[in-house]
């Protein structure tokens, strides 16, 4: 941990349908500001940001980027106890950049800096729950300059330490000390957003929320074709044993030797390559 | 562990407030709930308008027709900017008997045009739509949170409630509870006369989607007219009715089942209810729709006999909390009723709050009784009975399909019987004395004339 005093701690909270009807004619996306708000890790990204702020004495802000009606989420943030909120503008559901994830990250990290500061921490939700690829998170940590830690699914800061656990596959976990300044994406597991007391929730009914233009330059998306995705089929034979648990295990993995993964840590980039290349020399890659 | 609202639930004994929060606290943003919050908040009284949904209309189950006269009052110029799916022009009674149907069909394009008559909408649009209202004059809304008991002093006063959040006690002069069918706060203000199943039914309703041109064809209207069909004979014995409305690219079709009724027949609803799809009359209007909501909700049709007392210290109850739903065979309204009762217990409470008497509340019930809401619901007070009672459930459907039938069928070379000869064969038939069918049209001309 670079320093135990964590000043601002942002919860990023992307406002989505869950609930959204894809027509299956059209493909047309059908969604209802009314329906609308955190997905469920985003709202544990928000708990985790608000137990981090208690535990290490700083601010826990809620930041997002969308339209005028994702205002009734940031009430709920403040209701919670988030100290400040911000809403990133833009105009409508649709205008929000359907892109890679580096242009929202890019306004994102702008309107952040500008109006609150320096961030030690961003947590946000693994992935949206609209089509998401989880990439918005990685992109952030490369505008702010700071460590990123994915996909976790527990987090917790004690002693000025920020530890975090990962899921990798085959139910293997990854523990993890997370440098700060850090972004760090968790998934809905192992907290559960507080249920906000009466008088904090009508104080955040009657609260201004600030709102910020989102200096977003979007690149405007041209389909020229559109077709089903077919992949192509791939044939699988059954495994041959005849004794279905044999067949489970086969067809499972478990029990099989493995080698254990290797973690590099290195903050030279050549470095990195070159172990890289290594190994994918080593597996018959090159 | 959080409090909950249910029927074990009862009122809490706090001291006098020295200075409560709120004016009022108007518990559930529906139809009865906003138009009391819009009435208190333009009074200039401070509101609470407590819903327990993430948003008004998040919670409830319709399929109906809204009619907006009412609305005349609460919002002028309301058809202008109320979220519509089809306004109803053309209007249909059915009655079914094992394949056949006989349908009284009206149509008036003057439903069609401002100011209108009344309109099928989505309730959660058109909650929404109403408690914006109630916010924009001043109502603090307060979603995500259930009102779950009372709040009273020693003296039975109700000073405010309790709510499902953490320091969730919040207090006001007058409570109004709009929380719904099966009201918890009315019963634990012991506002609820004995037992309510009797006079309830459970709707049972599932969203079909079609295209508009579909629905437009096939009911024989066009661009925003829609149609209403009240259907009676359809529930397989089981006290009760059917109903099919147009929305703009979907339909809602569903059953209303007296709950006791149901349950002594054993039958799942949504087996009637596919049965009624599978209708002859019915089954060409929803072939192909594909199914996109079923749901499911109790309804409180006992109508006013059954109504709970509606004032109570510091307390009314309005809109279906209070019973207010008329179900009486031809009319089949509730959300006018919810907004009439709800706009004038905001009126009452306001009145109330100015002059800092309580005793002021029972003003209530008098605008209720001079206005449509209790004057309709008391002149048709034997209606609910004469609806769901035995005969007209299942005998007069085949009674009235037997005699057009035998009007209709052509027995060439035998001449055609006369209309009073059929009417007695028909109520033979169908186990009708002349003497029943005498006494119940009277009983009908009484509630309806």
């Amino acid at each position: 941990m670079a320093e135990s005093l964590m000043p601002l701690i942002v919860a990023l909270l992307r406002w989505t349908d869950a609930r959204a009807r894809i027509d299956p004619l059209s493909g047309e996306v059908e969604t209802d500001p009314r329906g609308a708000g955190p997905s469920e890790a985003d709202r544990c990204a928000l708990e985790h940001a608000l137990r981090i702020a208690e535990a290490a004495g700083g601010r826990c802000a809620a930041v997002t980027l969308a339209p005028e009606p994702a205002e009734e989420m940031l009430r709920d943030a403040l209701a919670c106890g988030a100290d400040a909120v911000l809403r990133v503008d833009v105009p409508s559901w649709d205008s929000r950049v359907p892109d890679s994830g580096a242009t929202t990250a890019r306004a994102l990290a702008h309107a952040i800096r500008t109006e609150l500061g320096e961030p030690s921490l961003v947590l946000t939700g693994d992935h949206s729950a609209d089509r998401g690829t989880g990439s918005t998170p990685a992109f952030l940590a490369a505008e702010l300059g700071c460590a990123q830690a994915l996909g976790l699914v527990e987090l917790s800061y004690a002693d000025g330490e920020l530890l975090a656990l990962r899921r990798l596959d085959r139910g293997r976990r990854e523990r993890l000390a997370v440098p700060l300044p850090a972004v760090c994406s968790v998934e809905p597991a192992g907290v559960r957003l507080r249920r906000a007391a009466l008088p904090s929730t009508l104080a955040a009914r009657r609260a201004e929320i600030p709102v910020v233009a989102g200096a977003v330059a979007a690149e405007p998306v041209t389909a020229h074709a559109a077709r089903p995705f077919r992949p192509r089929a791939k044939e699988l034979p059954p495994p041959p044993e005849a004794d279905p648990r044999l067949r489970l295990l086969r067809l499972t993995g478990a029990h099989e030797h493995r080698e254990p993964p290797r973690v590099v840590v290195t903050d030279d980039p050549a470095e990195a390559a070159d172990e890289l290349l290594e190994y994918l020399r080593g597996k018959g890659y090159l | 562990m959080r409090d909950r609202a249910g029927p074990a639930s009862s009122a809490v004994t706090v001291a006098e407030p020295e200075r409560p929060q709120f004016d009022a606290i108007v518990v559930g943003a529906g139809p009865a709930g906003s138009a009391a919050a819009l009435e208190l908040a333009r009074a200039g009284n401070s509101v609470a308008l407590l819903e327990r949904g993430p948003f008004p209309g998040a919670k409830n189950v319709y399929g109906g027709v809204v009619y907006g006269r009412i609305l005349d009052e609460l919002i002028p110029g309301w058809y202008d900017e109320m979220p519509v799916q089809r306004w109803i022009t053309r209007r249909q009674t059915m009655l079914l008997d094992g394949e056949r149907s006989m349908t009284v069909d009206f149509r008036s394009q003057n439903w069609g045009r401002a100011p209108y008559n009344g309109a099928t909408t989505y309730r959660a649009e058109f909650d929404d739509w109403l408690a914006g209202h109630a916010q924009k004059a001043g109502a603090v809304l307060v979603p995500s949170t259930v009102a779950t008991r009372l709040l009273c002093t020693e003296r039975g006063r109700v000073v405010g409630v309790r709510t499902d959040r953490p320091d969730g006690d919040l207090t006001a002069k007058v409570v109004i509870a709009c929380d719904g069918v099966n009201s918890f706060l009315a019963k634990q203000a012991g506002l609820f006369p004995g037992d309510q199943a009797e006079h309830t039914t459970l709707g049972v309703k599932e969203t079909l989607a079609l295209p508009a041109r579909t629905i437009d064809e096939r009911f024989g209207v066009s661009g925003h007219e829609g149609v209403d069909i009240e259907m009676l004979g359809c529930t397989q014995g089981i006290p009760g009715g059917g109903f099919l409305y147009t929305n703009y690219d979907t339909l809602s079709v569903g059953l209303v089942l007296g709950l006791k009724g149901l349950a002594k027949a054993g039958k799942r609803p949504e087996e009637v209810l596919a049965e009624l799809k599978r209708h002859p009359s019915i089954q060409p209007l929803v072939r192909g729709a594909e199914l996109v909501e079923y749901s499911a909700h109790l309804i409180p049709e006992g109508g006013y006999d059954t109504m709970p007392q509606l004032v109570g210290d510091g307390l009314l109850v309005a809109g279906d909390a209070a019973a207010m739903c008329l179900a009486a065979g031809i009319w089949l309204e509730g959300v006018n009723f919810a907004m009439g009762s709800g706009m004038y217990a905001g009126r009452a409470a306001s009145k109330a709050l100015t002059s800092g008497d309580l005793g002021d509340l029972r003003a209530y019930r008098t605008l209720l009784e001079s206005s449509f809401v209790l004057a309709d619901h008391k002149k048709l007070r034997k209606a609910p009975e004469l609806v769901l009672s035995e005969r007209v459930q299942q005998r007069y459907p085949g009674l009235v399909c037997d005699l057009v039938e035998g009007m209709f069928t052509v027995e060439n070379p035998r001449p055609k019987p006369g209309v009073r000869k059929l009417l007695r064969a028909s109520a033979k038939r169908n186990g009708v004395k002349m003497r029943e069918l005498a006494r119940d049209a009277l009983t009908g001309l009484r509630s309806f004339g």
